[in-house]
């Protein structure tokens, strides 16, 4: 029975093209819900922080996997899944607290429109009624002049 | 003098136009208007972060400095991969008129997630390994960039009218698109000429 030892961890073409497929597909998850919570209005900087450092790791798995070293490839696409763990799932809470706050403010814009459009209609139509008696006040305190333009 | 029906005009434009004001806050979350135009840059910048000092006669075993740039202005965070790939003149490159990227495989790649309005740059070393001339023509066998080694193979002719063994540098920018959830051509590359000399 032959003997084999193995001393480290080979990793083989088709365990790491694996890994790094999966790392791609999470990568582009966490980019989509990323674009949602930035749609939304949140605040995603730190987000974006986080997904360019995962970034270098897949283009880093990618480019091992090319000359390949797949080991390395493995290693790298780890560290990509390692580093976007999480980022889906705080921008649908970012995304949840954006849409919260906006909702809030657009009720809050629509409720000011609403109510200080209607203080000044109001205080307009006020301001007309006056202005239209002071007018006809004015119209009737008026004495007629005859107009003497007629050629004789 | 103004008549009461010229008064009543003027009020009632007066009322519209407060009315329009009031409403506009609210008017801006239901309202989109269109950004100005919306696009990518990609660029690259010499060993001095300028645009001079381009590396074009090329030493077998010397390493050489270039930055590589993406501006985005496409009013939302986007998704870049930025592909390296290596040409003689026979191999072609992207072509911008159909919009298709060189069917070259690339050779290295960044990939960046980069806010509107944001730019990135990264240096790019890269380095002619191994090549030879052998009967009148010039073989690239490996290239390195960034420290990783790529078996290129590339053989490239006498070029009599610039006289040299030119290949071709370039450089393309895809975009993640995420209705379609893959990355595409974007239609942009960027290139430098190497006169290889061994």
């Amino acid at each position: 029975m032959p003997l084999t030892v193995s001393i480290c961890h080979g990793v083989g073409e088709e365990e790491a093209e694996a890994e790094i497929k999966e790392a791609e597909e999470a990568f582009n998850r966490a980019y989509v819900a990323v674009v949602e919570a930035e749609r939304a209005g949140a605040n995603i900087s730190i987000l974006v922080g986080k997904m360019n450092m995962a970034g270098e790791f897949l283009a880093e798995a990618k480019n091992a996997f090319r000359v390949g070293n797949f080991s390395e490839a493995f290693g790298e696409a780890e560290n990509c899944l390692a580093m976007l763990d999480g980022i889906a799932e705080d921008a649908l809470k970012l995304k949840g607290l954006a849409m919260a706050e906006s909702h809030k403010a657009f009720w809050q814009s629509l409720a000011f429109s609403c109510l200080g459009s209607f203080a000044f209609l109001a205080g307009l139509f006020y301001f007309w009624s006056r202005f239209k008696s002071a007018y006809t006040k004015k119209l009737l305190k008026m004495k007629p002049e005859v107009a003497s333009d007629a050629e004789y | 003098m103004l008549n009461i029906e010229d008064y009543r005009l003027i009020f009632a434009s007066v009322g519209l136009i407060g009315v329009l004001l009031f409403a506009s806050p609210t008017l801006g979350f239901l309202l989109h208007l269109p950004g100005g135009e919306r696009f990518s840059e990609l660029w690259i910048l010499g060993p001095s972060h300028m645009a001079e000092g381009y590396p074009s006669n090329v030493k077998a075993g010397e390493s050489y400095l270039i930055y590589v740039g993406v501006g985005n202005h496409l009013g939302s965070t986007a998704y870049y991969a930025i592909y390296v790939k290596f040409r003689n003149q026979t191999e072609p490159l992207p072509n911008a008129t159909a919009e298709t990227p060189s069917p070259l495989p690339p050779l290295y790649e960044y990939r960046v997630v980069i806010h509107d309005g944001g730019v990135w740059e990264a240096p790019l070393t890269f380095s002619i390994l191994k090549a030879s001339i052998v009967g009148g023509q010039c073989f690239v066998d490996a290239l390195n960039i960034n420290n990783v080694t790529f078996n290129v193979n590339k053989p490239a002719s006498w070029d009599a009218n610039s006289t040299g063994y030119y290949y071709q540098l370039f450089i393309e920018l895809w975009i993640y698109n995420i209705e379609r959830r893959s990355l595409e051509f974007h239609n942009r590359f960027v290139s430098l000429w190497l006169n290889v000399t061994c």
